[in-house]
């Protein structure tokens, strides 16, 4: 357990000074910024479809958003906006004070399915978006260390992806996009494919890498517990089209559970709040059958 | 490590028994019929000895292998790239596309008589028919390989920075090795294929020529002799090059096809 703490108190202290490095350059504001978005998506048949309607929100620096919606409801497509993967057919989008033209390193994205690449190992893996940006050679392996150390795989580091658990495959994948030391971790769905114990077991990580490295983190997810687990605030997003229905605050001390009663009570009224969203999506997709 | 060698040494035991089984099936059927064109084990054997001792058989076997390797690099090196073209560039996929499925489709022997035309009876016009047999699978391979890249980790990859030729040959192409490794082996068989029609049907030097004389002096044992030197050349290579690498992208890309 020491060699744990230790290493999680180095990480921190790595993150303490990025942070500080950090501070020179960027001044305050928000880490990311959308301004009346709107993204259609052209269907086979000609038509367009509206992914995303009309939206504007800020997600301040630091803070953990989390977009909680139905399938449909275009959060996925929000976060790729975002991340410069998906042009918007409209509005602004930038990250700090810069506009998303396309995508870039100081936008990780953790995907789905991880997406670690199979060829290489989980240390290669970790040390690829290093040696893309020339990190001299005896940076980049005390930063792979360190990443791998806060994931709490150093011990797996010469295994391949295929040789790794779900669970660790993306543990694997936030330490590789937190190599670059990006400004925005987005996490798309990160935990969508796991078994419940080990979804609560990463909850607890990714809390606590939120509070070790102070990263403004946008999460999209269809769970409610697991927004309400994580977020300091939630966007409710609706579907056909795309839009934000609410936002709530989640204002509960850290860490917390769960199994957590005020946990429960807000994931209830938060889902009572997306319920009519769910329960269209439901219909149509009965209808449709 | 000891249960891999013990279940090594387990298949060793069954394929030599499988090997004795088989020789005194033929050996009884070769009794059986007591006639010049079945000849029996013996008689095989010993015109291999026989071809292998005047230095015959390992010409051969060397002249044709000469000619695979040649003719197999070459259509590796345009075979990738083409396929890589044909999967990322619309250009070249709207403008030969459907040419390549269309020669594809050909059996590489048919280009032999054009081949011939436009080259002589040279090395060059065999070798053209090897190259066009194995080229069209591997590029097609390649093609399909390329295409079927999982879009996150291309997504991962930009994220990072990469783009244009880094994410091709650092991302796309590394994550496309294993289907690309299946058809270079298919390539591979293509080729001998290839090389073999085109041999048997031009006086060449190799082993398809063997086959030939043996037919021509009406020497059943060489012909088998030589059948089996034609499964020794393609097990050796087989089990010499294609095994291990196919090892090597089961460890690393978590493959299952071993």
């Amino acid at each position: 357990m020491n060699g744990l703490f230790g290493a999680g108190s180095r990480a921190l202290g790595d993150a303490d000074a990025h942070a500080r490095e950090g501070a020179k350059v960027v001044t305050a504001g928000p880490a990311i910024s959308l301004d009346h978005v709107s993204c259609v998506f052209q269907s086979k048949n000609g038509g367009g479809q509206l992914a995303l309607e009309d939206i504007s929100l800020t997600v301040d620096q630091g803070e953990l958003v989390c977009l909680l919606g139905p399938s449909g409801s275009g959060k996925s497509t929000l976060l790729n906006v975002v991340a410069g993967l998906v042009k918007p057919s409209s509005g602004r989008v930038r990250a700090g004070a810069e506009d998303v033209l396309g995508p870039g390193p100081d936008r990780a994205v953790v995907f789905q399915d991880a997406a670690l690449f199979p060829w290489l190992t989980l240390e290669e893996n970790v040390a690829f978006p290093l040696k893309l940006a020339a990190v001299p050679e005896d940076e980049r392996n005390a930063r792979v260390e360190s990443l791998l150390r806060l994931v709490h795989l150093w011990h797996f580091r010469d295994r391949h992806p295929h040789e790794l658990s779900g669970g660790m495959r993306q543990r694997g994948a936030i330490a590789r996009a937190l190599a670059n030391d990006p400004a925005v971790l987005l996490l798309d769905e990160p935990f969508g494919a796991l078994d419940a114990q080990t979804r609560e077991l990463l909850h607890a990580e990714v809390e606590r890498i939120h509070s070790a490295t102070r990263k403004t983190m946008l999460f999209v997810t269809h769970s409610v517990i697991e927004a309400v687990r994580l977020a300091d605030r939630i966007v409710l997003m609706g579907t056909r089209p795309g839009r934000i229905l609410d936002v709530l605050t989640v204002d509960l001390p850290r860490p917390r559970h769960s199994a957590d009663a005020e946990v429960a009570e807000l994931a209830l009224r938060a889902g009572a709040a997306i319920a009519r969203e769910v329960d269209k999506v439901a219909r149509e997709e009965e209808g449709r059958v | 490590m000891s249960e891999s060698a013990s279940s090594l040494r387990d298949r060793g035991k069954t394929a030599f028994l499988r090997s004795i089984v088989l020789i005194a099936l033929w050996w009884l059927a070769a009794r059986a019929a007591d006639s010049p064109l079945l000849p029996s084990p013996a008689d095989v054997a010993q015109s291999i000895w026989i071809s292998a001792k005047s230095g015959v058989l390992f010409r051969a076997v060397g002249t044709s292998a000469a000619r695979l390797v040649v003719g197999y690099a070459i259509a590796l090196l345009a075979g990738v790239p083409l396929g890589a073209l044909l999967a990322r560039s619309r250009v070249v996929k709207n403008a030969i596309g459907p040419l390549v499925l269309g020669l594809g489709a050909v059996p590489s022997i048919c280009w032999l008589p054009l081949a011939i035309l436009w080259f002589g009876l040279t090395e060059t016009a065999i070798q053209v028919v090897v190259v066009l047999g194995a080229l069209l699978p591997i590029a097609t391979a390649t093609e399909s390989a390329v295409s079927h890249v999982s879009p996150s980790i291309e997504r991962a990859a930009r994220t990072m920075g990469a783009s244009g030729a880094t994410l091709l040959f650092r991302v796309t192409l590394p994550a496309a090795v294993p289907g690309i490794s299946a058809g270079a082996k298919l390539g591979w068989t293509f080729a001998l294929r290839s090389l073999m029609a085109g041999e048997l049907l031009f006086v060449s030097g190799g082993l398809g020529q063997l086959l030939e004389t043996g037919r021509d002096m009406g020497d059943t044992a060489l012909v088998l002799a030589v059948v089996l030197a034609v499964v020794a050349l393609a097990r050796v290579c087989e089990l010499a090059l294609f095994s291990p690498i196919d090892r090597e992208i089961a460890r690393r890309w978590g493959t299952a096809n071993a």
